[in-house]
């Protein structure tokens, strides 16, 4: 998934995009008359962070690459899990690591742990961002008394969720946004009473996988950590009421049992397997590409989460100490462009990511954005309230991922038939010890 | 190149006033004859050298040291990202591949596998060759048709497979519909058609197997097809006229005659079959995750070690178990040459 963009083709967006680079330029773009040795910026990241979306004309990365003429940006996609084992590699082996690594909340813990390999953003300036930032992310990226910051956060995961408002009215229930909300926003009890009600009216499943019920449910445990507690020890007994949701679900005959990220995940979206998915905020652009916008505008809508607010997910752009001093100061420079509102804003609209910025999430270019293909829902109104009064971050230890894996395993496995729903606890526990070796 | 040192020779013997030329030219001559072919193979040694001789020699040696990555802050909160890789540590990797049970699940997977896949394999590309060896009607066409899965890139093929042993939209649980096989499914018991074929082991060796099946057949029909033109045909006029079936003519004349191609193939199959990893990793829902299943059902000793390797980034467990595979895949594949060789009677 390499790709590289020439300087013809970014030359030919400059007519498409100038009023956009005219804006975006700000104090990141320089004037071409200084002379620059060329340099080539890799970014590496993995689903959608709106770099090869084409709306509006221009993809992001021409828009930097037409205002920036000695910049050549590569785009390197991958899997999520693969994305962060690459750059852990890259950072033992002492280079390979792409010149812009997005890092993953759930994985940002074990790198700020080894932050010496890591440049400190805070060296190039970095610090005049930090009273934008929300301060639970801001604090995500930097080590204990915040003198080393790794990241400039992305985006964040508030959540929601997601239904399909014509289904829920084929099964006799309320599909204005406002009732669903009323009916399920309580509580996951509730919850599951509505998902009963959908599947005894269509004889039809009301959710993708328990995976995702495990997993915001998690953020909503207020240990304030998911399976390690902080001082990195396997705390399983504390995860167990996020599990027990799952089972719950499962009990209720609820899921669908399809694995997230499957081809037959992505195709229910559209031949209505479930009618209800938890949505980050970074789920929308997931399932915008899975259906066409055609068929499917106003076929989605957005309502709120079970339980409390929380944050799932959210990103930071990082740059490894790889490299010369002069490639990672360009590396910056694209960074810090990246992060100014008039790109976030951009990226918000084309993928649904949540701008992570506080000063950004309380403008009322969020709090009045309505997304037209989930109904002309009101996004800045859902997603902007979950994130802005979070005290702190959820912790994830360094090897929470591989925990993750193992839990989300077992749930399939139970889901499958496979594993009793009585022994799926101590299944879950046994796996994540296996996991934690 | 030797014509060209001719040349150089007999410009050396022409021009002999010029000692310094001369001197020049043997230099030159027995540089061509001396050291140029080896630059010209060694292309070759270096690719074989970098991928081939080395991770061996590599992977044997992380495989008797503590090569793994510490994680980050575990447990005391202060330690670094550091890989330990400077302490030797014996057969302690090798012990602990052989009691860890994931390893022995997996090589059951993978001779559960490799048998699914290797004997109809064989079998088929027997009678597929012997029937292509006849004389029919547009014969190249379908010797060359046959090679496309062959020619087909694996992870290509693995994907249009994993969509059609998919649960809810597969082609394969389709054609069992028209049979009405149905399965229950899930924690309810959930009545659907066809297979879940990810679910239990034996429904996804099974369509892994026919996975391997389907790329590998034709290229071992082709290889038992230029064998078999290579036997006399008086010898089966002969059989005929005795009274032998087509059946016995291929069991006591074909197959006794080609034993040589036999043989290595079913050594090949055998090398390729316990190394298999490209399709159980592509059978998983997300193969980043090296999970083979939800309960690993069919996770290969190739996939674990990779996973092991790269996800897990525990290199010396990784190297250990390599070594391990590697000693079984050459005592098996002698193994079962021996016992190819006894195949038809035959005497060596």
């Amino acid at each position: 998934m390499k790709w590289t963009r020439t300087r013809a083709a970014s030359a030919l967006a400059v007519g498409t995009a100038s009023a956009l680079v005219l804006s975006a330029c700000g104090d990141g773009g320089e004037s071409p008359s200084v002379s620059h040795e060329p340099v080539t910026i890799t970014v590496a990241y993995w689903g959608n962070f709106g770099f090869t979306e084409e709306a509006e004309g221009a993809s992001l990365e021409s828009v930097y690459e037409a205002a920036h003429p000695w910049v050549t940006l590569e785009m390197n996609t991958g899997e999520y899990g693969a994305q962060h084992d690459a750059l852990t590699q890259a950072l033992i082996a002492g280079s390979g690591a792409a010149t812009v690594s997005a890092v993953d909340e759930g994985y940002i813990t074990g790198f700020v742990a080894q932050a010496e390999n890591f440049v400190n953003l805070l060296d190039l300036g970095a610090g005049q961002y930090k009273e934008n930032y929300l301060g639970w992310k801001w604090d995500q990226a930097a080590n204990a008394d915040g003198t080393v910051v790794i990241g400039l956060g992305s985006d964040v995961g508030g959540m929601a969720m997601c239904y399909r408002a014509d289904l829920f009215e084929n099964a006799g229930l309320d599909n204005d946004r406002d009732a669903v909300s009323a009916a399920i926003g309580a509580s996951w009890d509730d919850f599951i009473s509505v998902g009963e009600e959908y599947v005894a009216a269509t004889g039809k499943f009301f959710v993708d996988n328990a995976t995702n019920i495990l997993n915001p449910a998690l953020t909503q445990l207020g240990t304030g950590y998911a399976y390690y507690d902080r001082n990195n020890d396997l705390d399983m007994n504390s995860v167990k009421p996020a599990f027990d949701i799952a089972i719950d679900v499962i009990d209720a005959g609820l899921s669908a049992g399809i694995g997230a990220w499957s081809p037959e995940w992505n195709a229910g979206f559209a031949n209505g397997d479930f009618a209800v998915l938890a949505c980050p905020a970074w789920m929308l652009g997931y399932i915008q590409g899975q259906i066409s916008a055609e068929e499917f505008t106003g076929q989605w809508d957005i309502a709120d989460i079970p339980g409390d607010g929380g944050n799932w997910g959210g990103s930071f752009y990082t740059i490894p100490k790889q490299g010369t001093a002069n490639l990672q100061q360009e590396a910056y420079d694209f960074i810090e462009w990246i992060i100014q509102p008039d790109q976030q804003l951009k990226i918000m609209k084309e993928t649904g990511n949540l701008p992570s910025q506080k000063s950004i999430l309380e403008s009322d270019a969020v709090s009045e954005f309505t997304n037209e293909f989930f109904n002309n829902a009101p996004y800045g109104e859902i997603f902007a309230k979950t994130v802005i009064d979070i005290p702190a971050a959820i912790y994830y230890a360094p090897n929470n991922g591989a925990i993750r894996t193992a839990v989300e395993t077992v749930l399939n496995d139970v889901q499958a038939g496979n594993t009793p729903l009585a022994d799926a606890w101590d299944a879950a526990v046994e796996a994540a010890q296996a996991a934690d070796a | 190149m030797s014509a060209k040192s001719v040349t150089a020779k007999a410009a050396a013997t022409t021009d002999a006033g010029d000692d310094a030329k001369a001197v020049q030219s043997t230099l030159w001559a027995r540089f061509d004859h001396v050291v140029v072919p080896y630059i010209l193979v060694s292309p070759f040694f270096l690719l074989f050298f970098v991928f081939g001789i080395f991770p061996i020699v590599y992977s044997g040696l992380i495989a008797f040291k503590t090569f793994r990555n510490e994680n980050p802050a575990h447990r005391d909160g202060s330690s670094i990202n550091v890989i330990t890789r400077d302490r030797w540590i014996g057969f302690e990797n090798f012990d602990n591949v052989l009691h860890d049970d994931f390893f022995w699940q997996a090589l059951l997977n993978t001779f559960g596998i490799f048998l699914l896949s290797t004997i109809p394999q064989l079998f088929l590309a027997l009678l597929l060759a012997s029937l292509l060896n006849r004389k029919l009607r547009a014969t190249l066409f379908y010797r060359v048709g046959i090679l496309l899965p062959y020619v087909t890139p694996i992870v290509a093929s693995s994907i249009v497979f994993v969509t059609f042993f998919s649960r809810d939209y597969g082609q394969a649980n389709w054609l069992l519909s028209l049979f009405g096989v149905e399965s229950t499914y899930g924690a309810d018991q959930r009545i659907i058609d066809g297979l879940d074929w990810q679910s239990s082991w034996w429904t996804s060796w099974l369509a892994i197997s026919i996975m391997v099946n389907w790329k590998w057949t034709a290229y071992n029909a082709l290889l038992y097809l230029s064998a078999m033109q290579s036997i006399p045909k008086d010898v089966y006029e002969a059989a005929a006229l005795d009274g032998a079936s087509p059946w016995r003519q291929l069991w006591s004349i074909t197959v006794p005659m080609i034993r040589p191609m036999v043989i290595f193939t079913v050594v090949l199959s055998t090398i390729g079959g316990l190394q298999l990893f490209a399709e159980p990793v592509q059978f998983d829902t997300n193969p980043a995750t090296g999970n083979g299943g939800n309960q690993h059902q069919w996770r290969t000793v190739s996939q674990l070690i990779w996973k092991y390797g790269w996800i897990d980034d525990r290199f010396g467990h990784s190297g250990a178990m390599s070594w391990v595979l590697f000693i079984i895949v050459v005592m098996f594949a002698a193994l079962n040459a021996f016992l190819t060789s006894k195949l038809g009677g035959g005497k060596r």
